[in-house]
């Protein structure tokens, strides 16, 4: 079912914003779909991932997602003051920007998307290309920085059963302006789904995006996102990438840095826990010179798990001057987990600073010795190695109460095996 | 406090201790000389109750068998070791460790748990007397700390978790004269009737300070000779060899 899994153009007449133009492009987008059906390992960006092997094992149809319940009991975490997006299945449900100047605030339903019509060669990306039909657009005015965090509550509702959702999300941040985010998945769903979206991001010059995408717990969700990320001149890209406990999770960040004096931190800390698959992807590409890109990939393994980045930096010939440092480090707690590292570095210009790192490994016998010989049970000893790995990353948020959630939340998912 | 009757231990089928006895009594210090290769660490980590030993013979703790006593029990009972090298351990915050591991203890003993301010005034207080910069203390346990830092930060958790057999590992090792005097200190500040040390060490320097009432010579996992802490200085003037 899964090999030969098509989708019929009906699909994309019950889109109810579309016009001619973009409906070829949608219909071209399914027909390259339909031709190469879910990517497999036979695909160079997914040899690691073998998604189509993987939805064929878990999932024996797959149907277009169409239901988007009101969700009466939905809470705001009060554990800060925080404007916010209500996502329910992808679709934009509401937003309140109380602590903001309104008119330095645009938000509203995506529409027909024809800034991102990149041609693409993703199977995943043209699904998306061809069925987005939810999503927002946000952006923020020029000179503007938002006094308080944006949390989007992205929430799952509890009859998704086999279904996929396909949305896409846009944020443009003019110049001088200023947000952080945090994207907080909330999975109500008891059972199997996959969620695919294309996240598109412009942040002009001098703007600043920083972002932390966390679950609120685990779930049996099978998500993969495409975010596409542009950086003009002195602008500024963080993203916290926390987001453990789905079943998959692939993230595949590009970021092609087009001003000068740009620079882009992708830090991630993930617990993989029994049977968990999660790949990083990122692709930051220097295309002038003078600017910076940092990669710190931290993961921790249990049993069975497999956990993977695949991480790329490529300089073009004029981006001189470039400084570039990219690291992975893995914690396998068990024999059984599995961990990949595909660092690769395309270098053209020749006065440039750039270098990449990996290692993997067990948890140091002699470390959880010590904590004992302190009075520290083994399985204490290890929480407190496990904690202390994915700390480095986390340690590094600036705001203690937002860090404080982001930690509260980890060791949850931590203390859950 | 502590006998250690005919011990041997060995690792990957290398004899290391070849047979160890050993009597310390409430109150007393003794120290364990020895050349490298002599056994010292082993019978710290053997003490401290590390894995990976087969070990035969008699170890008691306050009369009772430590054998199958594994290492968090042994230091909930009161055994303490300082590292010859503490590990770093990255991301663990010193201050947030040492109050999980004191309340671990005290827990273990039927004591009621400290709490944050009274456990950050306990720290502060000893922190001070041993010229420990608090500083550190709110950094990653032992990372990025210096040969000195490291030695001193085993001796604040030896005073804040107040055991009753302290095993010095070499703890004088990679120091300065100030550093080494103000771990002496700290130890000596220790000592009462009903706490015991043995103090590992290569070189006679340290006893100066810390004079114990008991020195063995170790020597290919036995002890070879006992004596007071004139044997330390006999040791030094003519070294090992001779003494065998």
């Amino acid at each position: 079912m899964i090999d030969n899994f098509t989708i019929s153009n009906k699909e994309i007449e019950k889109i109810n914003f579309i016009n001619q133009d973009d409906k070829e492009f949608r219909i071209k987008n399914l027909e390259f779909f339909n031709q190469n059906g879910f990517p497999s390992k036979r695909d160079e960006d997914w040899k690691f991932s073998d998604f189509r092997e993987i939805l064929s094992k878990n999932f024996k149809n797959i149907s277009i997602n169409n239901t988007y319940p009101d969700e009466k009991n939905f809470r705001l975490i009060n554990d800060f003051d925080h404007n916010f997006i209500l996502l329910i299945n992808g679709r934009f449900i509401r937003s309140d920007f109380k602590f903001e100047e309104k008119k330095k605030i645009k938000i509203k339903e995506i529409e027909s998307d024809k800034i991102s019509r990149d041609k693409s060669e993703n199977p995943l990306v043209c699904l998306n290309n061809a069925l987005f039909n939810n999503g927002f657009i946000l952006e923020i005015e020029k000179n503007y920085k938002l006094e308080k965090v944006l949390i989007i509550y992205n929430l799952f509702s509890d009859d998704l059963s086999d279904h996929i959702l396909n949305n896409r999300n846009r944020v443009i941040l003019n110049e001088n302006s200023q947000l952080h985010t945090i994207e907080y998945t909330i999975n109500k769903s008891k059972n199997k789904f996959i969620n695919n979206s294309y996240e598109n991001v412009l942040l002009k010059e001098n703007s600043i995006l920083k972002n932390i995408s966390i679950q609120a717990s685990k779930s049996d969700g099978y998500f993969y996102k495409f975010s596409n990320n542009k950086l003009k001149s002195d602008s500024q890209y963080v993203n916290f990438i926390l987001s453990s406990g789905l079943k998959f999770n692939k993230q595949d960040i590009k970021v092609d840095l087009e001003g000068k004096n740009s620079e882009c931190n992708i830090k991630s800390a993930l617990f993989l826990d029994n049977g968990d698959h999660q790949e990083i992807k990122t692709r930051v590409n220097h295309l002038v010179p003078d600017c910076k890109s940092f990669q710190k990939i931290k993961s921790v393994l249990e049993s069975n798990s497999k956990g993977i980045y695949q991480g790329k930096i490529y300089v073009k010939d004029i981006a001189q001057k470039t400084n570039a440092y990219q690291l992975s480090k893995a914690l396998l707690i068990n024999d059984n987990a599995e961990f990949n590292s595909k660092p690769e570095l395309e270098i053209y210009a020749d006065d440039v600073k750039c270098s990449h790192g990996s290692t993997s490994g067990n948890v140091d016998e002699n470390s959880v010795h010590y904590l004992m010989t302190r009075g520290l049970t083994k399985q204490e000893a290890l929480l407190l190695l496990i904690n202390g790995f994915l700390n480095e990353i986390t340690s590094e948020i600036k705001s203690d109460t937002i860090k404080k959630f982001v930690e509260k939340k980890l060791e949850f998912q931590i203390n859950g095996y | 406090m502590l006998v250690i009757k005919n011990l041997k231990a060995s690792i990957n089928n290398r004899d290391i201790l070849n047979g160890l006895n050993l009597k310390i009594n409430p109150g007393e210090v003794h120290a364990i000389m020895g050349p490298n290769g002599s056994g010292k660490s082993t019978l710290a980590n053997v003490l401290s109750g590390k894995n990976g030993y087969k070990i035969s013979g008699e170890l008691k703790y306050q009369g009772e068998n430590l054998n199958d006593i594994p290492v968090e029990k042994r230091a909930q009972k009161g055994i303490f070791l300082a590292f010859q090298y503490p590990l770093e351990i990255p991301g663990v915050n010193t201050n947030n460790f040492l109050k999980t591991s004191l309340n671990t203890i005290k827990k273990a003993k039927g004591e009621k748990e400290i709490d944050t301010i009274a456990f950050l005034k306990l720290v502060k207080e000893k922190a001070k007397e041993l010229g420990i910069d608090e500083k550190i203390l709110s950094r990653q346990l032992n990372v990025g700390f210096s040969g000195g830092e490291k030695k001193k930060n085993e001796i604040l958790q030896m005073k804040i978790l107040d055991p009753s057999l302290i095993i010095l590992d070499e703890t004088d090792s990679g120091l300065d004269i100030d550093a080494l005097k103000i771990i002496a200190d700290g130890v000596n500040s220790s000592r009462s009737k009903d706490k015991s040390f043995l103090v590992i060490t290569h070189y006679q320097r340290l006893l100066d300070y810390i004079k114990p009432d008991h020195v063995h010579v170790l020597s290919e996992g036995k002890i070879v000779k006992s004596g007071s802490s004139e044997l330390a200085l006999e040791l030094e003037k003519k070294g090992y060899k001779k003494i065998n």
